[in-house]
């Protein structure tokens, strides 16, 4: 095998290899708070399991997915081998590294503080520089993407940078500056405290530098679902994109309003005012602006897609798009549940609505239809689009491919949607165990069960995912195999204006905008010392 | 050259149009967020330009707290868990305890394990849980003849050595704090004692023990208390509810103990005091 092919494979890899047993924790959890009998029903273990599942959902499984979409992106967009191959290797070790590092002091019950950390709650110190070593690992990933951003830019003077490159570029820069919230949280207040030299954590500061990350992750989860739909989707259904132009001011806008917005996460605490919080909630809402842009420029060029096929009137063209690819299956799916995910996003970010199902069941449903139905379908059609021609052997059935995808979908709507009514119905989230002789809780117990049912779904979709990947894996090496291409538009760009073929003036933008948005609510900590904490451990005595 | 086909000059006015649009909408989020919404914020309408912008930064301020009638002040404890306390009460020498100890042996036994059902054993225990007791003690907010006079007549620092002795001892609790995966500590478990340890009891509002006290689960200031002796858990949990205890910061103890019954009072003693220690 080519060496720049098994770059990406082995990062598409280890993202899967993560994800697996991930879900099955994630089903596990499923059943601990439901009113069926779950094997090993103990509330710690199931806090060690929530850290696990979420750490590597959140961190690691997207973290190598992005990265090693990123390698075949600048390979195949760019046309010519990737600059500082060695430097991708040092990245990926080094993310590997730190995945071991982190779950292993989880797994050992000594870390059960949540992907989100939690402070002041601690655990111990391994983990969070397990995390932070996948976060150093990434950011290899990130310069090595500006790398060969410039020096195609350089090479091709003049010449728009391919929308691939130019969106997977923006995902780089995004996660390097957001990423920045939690690292100076893990450095500044948690390991200080976890290695004994403090005792107390500013809790919120402490807060607000992660929801720096914390809204802005999300995009950078969905920002390679979304390059799919731009770039491989239009191709798969044998149409064009709609519109090259739309595409990179979806992505520049993604990278200018994602970040300044994490306050919206933290509308019930207490140490910042209401001010801040309406001005981030107003710039939350500008992040909904890329994803219109998108639905409609998608949907678009599906019907620019089903009308060259042929179909006709005004809902023709749905039934002549080619459904039976897994690309058009997984975008048209993905789209479909991007929409009650993503107007259950627009409550959460609404001040008012947002303290009816504040920690309930709610969030957790809301953040697993985003990710699970929106982003990582699209993973799996990227997967089954990337893989076998890295393998270079031929995907073993698309019937297959297809009839996972849509059990997939069929998990997800079954899992979330009792989710989300029982989080209506007032049912807390980071709960262990549910009393379900109580009558307030025996109501959410049918809804429950349908949403443990869900999610055996959703594994059984995963599985059949293995299977599929597996059997192409060991497949005849194929005679020869097209290579990757990405979508033409119907006006394929000559040239862009440099404000769409680069990012420095975003660059300052976002940074202007961060500045107003979070320069006082982060510099008040400095001058009111009232929100230090003393730090504890869940499962140890404090001092020892 | 034209200005037309200049391609930097072409562009300039997109870059203007984005750096305007980007500022007015941060111009006029902050307009209504800082100027206009707080003046229509209901009950809590601020009264002046000042006081609005007061509100949307953050500060509260209570204009007629002082004028109203505030009830006596009921301390439960002087302690708070502030980094200066902490650091006190961990950081004692474990040497000059041992000797300040000899006359804690003649009640508390050797090394710290007690013989006398009504009298707690102190080995193993968190230093920060005896280094609290012991200012309660001082300061009256837990009350006890012979412990009183004993606490005031020792230092800070002598709190704290002493703490770091006891804790040093081979002890009663886990002392490391950890416990293997436990199957049955849910509301599944049968047990209804088990259930109140590892479970708790939501209908009546009741948390579970384990998740303060463990085995497992540990809050900064409470007892670790398995192996404690039976009659001491018992008569404690009847003071919180009786009210005669009540340095319990935040009132856990005294909220939840008013709600157990008689039976399970004796029944949770008796299962802390028998609890198997973890082997390690």
């Amino acid at each position: 095998m080519e060496r720049n092919k098994l770059l990406p494979l082995a990062h598409l890899w280890a993202a899967f290899l993560c994800f697996f047993p991930a879900v099955g924790l994630g089903v596990w959890q499923m059943l601990m708070r439901s009113p069926l009998p779950a094997p090993v029903d103990d509330p710690n273990l199931y806090y060690s399991s929530v850290t696990a599942h979420g750490s590597i959902m959140a961190y690691v499984f997207p973290t190598f997915f992005a990265m090693g979409f990123g390698y075949a992106i600048a390979v195949s967009a760019l046309g010519r081998p990737l600059h500082g191959e060695k430097w991708a290797w040092a990245g990926f070790f080094l993310a590997v590294i730190g995945t071991v590092m982190a779950l292993v002091p989880v797994a050992a019950g000594r870390s059960s503080v949540l992907y989100t950390f939690y402070p002041p709650l601690i655990g111990s110190p391994w983990y969070y520089l397990g995390v932070a070593l996948v976060i150093i690992g990434s950011y290899f990933w990130i310069a090595l993407m500006l790398v060969n951003f410039r020096a195609w830019k350089r090479e091709n003077p003049g010449k728009p940078v391919p929308l691939a490159m130019f969106a997977i570029t923006a995902c780089a820069l995004l996660w390097g500056w957001t990423a920045l919230g939690a690292t100076s949280e893990v450095l500044f207040q948690i390991l200080p405290v976890t290695l004994g030299w403090r005792h107390t954590i500013d809790a919120g500061l402490a807060r607000t530098l992660f929801s720096i990350t914390l809204h802005a992750i999300v995009y950078f989860w969905l920002i390679p679902a979304y390059i799919a739909y731009y770039t491989l989707m239009p191709q798969a259904a044998g149409g064009r994109l709609y519109s090259d132009t739309m595409g990179r001011v979806t992505f520049v806008l993604f990278l200018v309003f994602s970040i300044p917005v994490g306050l919206h996460h933290l509308f019930m605490d207490p140490e910042h005012g209401a001010g801040f919080k309406f001005v981030q909630s107003v710039l939350t809402f500008m992040v909904a602006l890329p994803t219109l842009l998108t639905v409609f420029t998608i949907t678009a060029s599906l019907e620019i897609a089903g009308r060259a096929r042929g179909g006709k009137g005004l809902f023709g063209w749905i039934r002549a798009l080619p459904w039976d690819e897994p690309m058009v299956l997984a975008v048209g799916l993905s789209l479909l549940l991007l929409g009650p995910g993503g107007f259950g996003g627009l409550i959460n970010m609404s001040f008012a609505m947002n303290a009816m199902i504040h920690n309930t069941s709610w969030v957790t449903a809301h953040f697993h239809l985003i990710f699970g139905g929106a982003v990582v379908i699209v993973y799996f059609a990227i997967a089954y689009e990337l893989m076998p021609r890295l393998i270079g052997r031929p995907l073993v059935s698309k019937r297959l491919a297809c009839l996972q995808l849509w059990i997939w979908f069929w998990g997800i709507l079954i899992t979330t949607i009792p989710w989300h009514i029982a989080g209506l119905m007032g049912q807390p989230r980071r709960y262990a165990i549910f009393d379900y002789s109580d009558p307030v809780a025996a109501k959410m117990a049918p809804l429950v069960i349908l949403s443990v049912m869900g999610g055996l779904v959703v594994l059984s979709s995963v599985l059949l995912f293995f299977y599929v990947l597996l059997r192409t894996s060991f497949a005849p090496v194929a005679e020869s195999m097209l290579p990757i291409r990405y979508a033409l538009s119907v006006n394929p760009p000559a040239t862009v204006p440099p404000l769409l073929n680069g990012f420095a003036f975003w660059n300052v933008i976002l940074l202007a905008l961060v500045l107003i948005a979070y320069g006082y609510p982060i510099g008040q900590f400095f001058f009111l010392h009232n929100q230090n904490a003393p730090a504890y451990s869940l499962t140890q005595e404090v001092t020892k | 050259m034209s200005p037309a086909n200049n391609p930097s000059r072409l562009h300039n006015p997109w870059r203007f149009i984005a750096f305007a649009l980007v500022s007015a909408i941060v111009v006029v989020a902050f307009g209504l967020g800082f100027l206009l919404l707080p003046r229509y914020q209901g009950t809590h309408a601020p009264s002046s330009e000042k006081d609005s912008m007061y509100h949307a930064l953050g500060f509260h301020t209570h204009a007629n707290a002082s004028s109203t009638i505030q009830p006596p002040l009921k301390i439960p404890t002087y302690i708070a868990w502030t980094d200066t306390t902490i650091r006190q009460a961990a950081n004692g020498d474990p040497k000059r305890g041992e000797v300040i100890a000899q006359d804690c042996t003649a009640c508390h036994g050797e090394k710290g394990l007690s013989t006398q059902a009504w009298i707690p054993s102190l080995a193993g225990l968190d230093p920060l849980v005896l280094y609290k007791q012991l200012d309660d003690f001082r300061s009256g907010t837990r009350l006890s003849a012979p412990m009183s006079a004993i606490a005031q007549s020792l230092t800070a620092q002598q709190y704290a050595d002493l703490a770091a002795y006891f804790s040093s001892l081979p002890g009663l609790p886990e002392s490391s704090g950890e416990r293997p995966p436990r199957p049955d500590s849910s509301y599944r478990n049968r047990d209804p004692v088990q259930r109140l340890i590892y479970a708790g009891d939501p209908k009546r509002g009741i948390a579970a023990c384990a998740s303060c006290h463990g085995p497992g689960g540990y809050r900064i200031g409470a007892p670790a208390l398995t192996k404690q002796n039976e009659l001491y858990i018992d008569q404690q949990l009847h003071a919180f509810a009786q009210g005669t205890r009540a340095n319990d910061m935040n009132m856990p103890m005294r909220t939840i103990s008013a709600m157990l019954t008689e039976s399970e009072m004796r029944a949770l003693a008796q299962a802390y005091a028998n609890e198997k220690r973890q082997q390690p």
